[in-house]
């Protein structure tokens, strides 16, 4: 039986080489790093214009569009709903595959859409939405995003006050969202709103589909510290959608959010390429203290070798991880562990480097390499609050994987309309 | 493409160990309990030869990691870093790391096949211990600064000098001693049994005394060199490499059991009529101790299977574990005693016997400012 599973890997992984062969071209060589050669950009969020923004999005899709029509848009997927039907090993050699061919980014598609909101339809959602929105989603032809936090609900999500009320044989929903990515390029989202305020605050929410171009859908870019706008308010204002529109139970959708929610804390403790690889490479580290004179300093080499320390027990982790799972078996905290890091390493980093670089780091002098690090700083504070903060993290660490108590609190048994809320008095 | 393949073996692997880690645990708890820490770390030799003797014969622990054609079992720093990790959560008192990773190591390292088939065949079957002189006053593992010396003279090799922190050095049967001769730092080998008369060693007072580190003091003791004269800058790198990381799983061991004294201590300690490890204070500080124990697993877990694989990859790796498994033990064993609060300032809670074992680990290749320094040596910068 070993043998038929290697063979069968050996054989997936030749059909997607002789795939992407067909329709790729090798990823260029980027051979060794040289201090003031190649794109100096250190960005984390992308804030391109938005002529460049919607190009990359068309890319992306028909990218995705060409993977799905030759049977790797979905490789875990039910084949009812176009999908492969194959495994999480299948999906990883794919992805090792693919990374060693130079092909469009559809991180905008698939981290929020084919990543967590996919995976929540397929589960709970009713037998229409499922027909019409995920073969629509994998084939490339619809984004999704998720329509979960709000001004008034952050860390405490099951504290949403979107509402969402029976009108005819479907819901009205009225309320602001906030922090929603892809939204200006999604056609569908998945919201959260309040149903039942007189329960318990995780047993009167509902969760629906809601397509983004319905009227009462306003959809506002929000500039973030950086200066772009990678994010967006959605304001829904006496949005009315069907029932068929509805995923799981009436008042039972914190458990849709906790679906979502997993597969995020999977998604975003897997990163590591991309700026984040390259900022925290060795070479380019060394790099730049070689090119700033500061390689002799005993306290920078000493703040560097313990940030490269920090990273590569971090790579450790999740090379760890990523053998579990090839082995079938589920990670453990790991990703939790790893998520934590990745916004302390890059907050390190930058630190450091900016540091080093002085008042290069300040105003720009034109030279290669230097006030280019100013937009990883400033993104830095993002990685220790997005996905979950780190107060959030280690609470969640410490009950689930140390089994330590949650804070006794009245929170998750008075009903919601009597909790004490930030800028709102508790009604009666 | 061998994901599957490697996924089929690695998870046999896993069973394998599981089954040596659980043996391990079961004999550890039986034989080295707390009580028998306490009563070992106060007398002389600091461990109990009846249960070394079991270790060796039942368990054939230091056959694990010394190849077949000299007596062991084959198996490597994997095999190993298990063995470590069952060591370290229970502060073994034993001549295991001493004769395994240090002493065994430098015989492997000088690739004198004939001073290994002599030696290392009675390593494996526990009837000789053995362990690595090295450092001297300064505590320093450059061989440069090495003021032991060797001479030859009638056809046979003598040192003279004073070693000091050897571990096990008052009772190990076979000392490999780092000597200056006019080709370099070189290595040697006194057998003890021969010529104990010319070796005087006595305890050094320590803050650790489940770990026994020794002054040895050599007076034209006979010795037998062990490769080739000169030869010993590279061994001792060699043996810092694969013992810092059979070092990073007994740290990494003893990590997890301080975050499990904290936890379970965190879950039962009522305070203004709630566990204390409902604050969040209480609950964050158990976070980071996690967060420092799983790098720290992964990192000498990792350092373990590039070492088997003889990745070229290993001795960064080797660095990286010992830096963070040291950091990660120290870290835990301090957070531990802030959990516990007065109780684990006590003589009687066992916190303050990890405290003790995390910084003299922690110091023994250097402390940080050298282990620091060898990751970044160790990618060339």
């Amino acid at each position: 039986m070993e043998q038929d599973v290697e063979q069968d890997a050996a054989e997936f992984a030749a059909r997607a080489r002789a795939f992407l062969d067909a329709h790729a071209e090798p990823a260029p060589d980027r051979g060794a790093f040289t201090w003031g050669e190649g794109d100096d950009r250190m960005a984390y969020f992308s804030a391109d214009p938005p002529d460049v923004d919607l190009a990359k999005v068309k890319q992306a899709r028909a990218w995705q569009r060409i993977r799905h029509e030759n049977g790797f848009g979905w490789i875990t997927g039910p084949a009812q709903y176009g999908g492969r039907g194959l495994t999480p090993v299948h999906d990883l050699i794919y992805d090792t595959v693919e990374s060693e061919y130079d092909v469009p980014d559809t991180g905008m598609i698939s981290v929020v859409g084919l990543g967590m909101i996919g995976p929540t339809i397929l589960a709970h959602a009713q037998q229409s939405m499922r027909d019409r929105w995920l073969p629509a989603m994998y084939r490339g032809d619809a984004i999704a995003c998720q329509l979960f936090s709000e001004p008034g609900a952050g860390s405490d999500l099951a504290s949403v006050t979107t509402r969402a009320v029976r009108e005819g044989d479907g819901w009205s929903i009225t309320g602001q969202k906030v922090w929603t990515s892809v939204a200006q390029h999604s056609q569908i989202g998945l919201a959260l709103a309040r149903t039942n305020p007189d329960a318990p605050k995780h047993r009167g929410i509902t969760a629906f589909l809601v397509p983004m171009d319905a009227p009462g859908v306003d959809i506002r870019p929000l500039r973030q510290m950086t200066g772009g706008a990678d994010f967006n308010e959605v304001f829904l204002t006496d949005v009315h959608v069907p029932d068929e529109n509805r995923l799981g139970e009436v008042d039972g959708g914190w458990t849709v959010a906790l679906t979502t929610l997993m597969n995020e804390r999977a998604t975003v403790g897997s990163e590591g390429a991309g700026p984040v690889g390259a900022a925290l490479s060795p070479d380019r580290l060394a790099g730049l203290l070689r090119a700033t004179g500061t390689i002799g300093d005993g306290a920078l080499r000493a703040r560097l070798a313990e940030l490269l320390v920090d990273a590569m027990a971090t790579g450790h982790l999740n090379a760890r991880a990523l053998r579990k799972l090839r082995g079938g078996v589920a990670p453990g905290p790991e990703m939790s562990v790893s998520k934590l890091m990745y916004g302390q390493n890059l907050t390190k980093a930058a630190h450091l480097i900016t540091d080093v670089l002085g008042l290069r780091a300040v105003a720009d002098t034109g030279q290669w390499g230097t006030y280019a690090w100013s937009e990883m700083l400033l993104a830095t504070p993002a990685l220790r609050i997005l996905g979950g903060t780190e107060e959030i993290m280690k609470n969640i660490l410490a009950e689930r994987v140390l089994g330590l108590p949650k804070e006794p609190g009245i929170d998750t048994r008075s009903p919601f309309r009597e909790l004490r809320r930030s800028g709102a008095e508790a009604s009666k | 493409m061998s994901a599957a393949n490697g996924a089929a073996n690695a998870a046999a692997e896993d069973t394998e160990l599981d089954e040596l880690r659980a043996a391990l645990r079961d004999f550890l708890a039986a034989k080295s309990s707390e009580d028998a820490v306490r009563k070992l770390m106060e007398v002389e030799p600091r461990y109990d030869p009846a249960v070394w003797t079991q270790l060796a014969e039942q368990l054939r622990l230091p056959a694990l990691a010394i190849p077949e054609r000299f007596g062991g079992d084959g198996f490597g720093l994997v095999e190993l870093g298990v063995a470590m990790e069952e060591a370290g959560r229970v502060l073994l008192c034993s001549p295991f790391f001493a004769t395994v990773a240090l002493g065994a190591q430098a015989l492997l390292a000088s690739g004198d096949e004939e001073a290994c088939s002599r030696y290392l065949p009675d390593i494996a079957a526990g009837r000789a211990t053995s362990t690595f002189a090295v450092t001297e006053h300064e505590g320093s593992w450059d061989t440069g600064r090495m003021n032991t010396h060797a001479t030859f003279e009638g056809g046979s090799w003598s040192l003279t000098g004073e070693k000091l922190f050897v571990v096990d050095g008052t009772t190990a049967d076979l000392l490999l001693v780092v000597a200056q001769t006019e080709a370099g730092p070189s290595l040697f080998v006194v057998d003890r049994s021969a010529e104990g008369e010319a070796v005087t060693a006595e305890p050094m007072q320590a803050i650790d005394g489940t770990r026994a580190l020794a002054r040895v003091l050599f007076r034209s003791t006979p010795a037998t060199i062990v490769g080739p004269e000169g030869s010993a800058a590279a061994v001792v790198e060699r043996v810092i490499d694969t013992a810092s990381v059979a070092l990073a799983a007994e740290q990494a061991g003893g990590a997890r059991r301080c975050l499990e004294m904290s936890a379970g201590y965190a879950r039962e300690r009522y305070q203004f009529g709630r566990p204390i490890g409902s604050f969040q204070a209480v609950k964050h500080k158990c976070a980071d101790m996690l967060v420092q124990v799983e790098l720290a697993e992964a990192a000498a877990r990792e350092a373990a299977r590039l070492a088997d694989e003889s990745s070229p990859e290993f001795p960064v790796a080797a660095a990286t574990a010992h830096a963070c498994c040291s950091r990660a033990y120290m870290f835990a064993a301090m957070e531990n005693i802030q959990v516990h609060g007065g109780i684990g300032f006590t003589w009687e809670h066992p916190a303050h016997l990890y405290f003790r074992r995390a910084k003299s680990s922690q110091l023994l290749f250097g402390g940080p400012a050298v282990y620091l320094e060898r990751v970044l040596e160790r990618l060339h910068v």
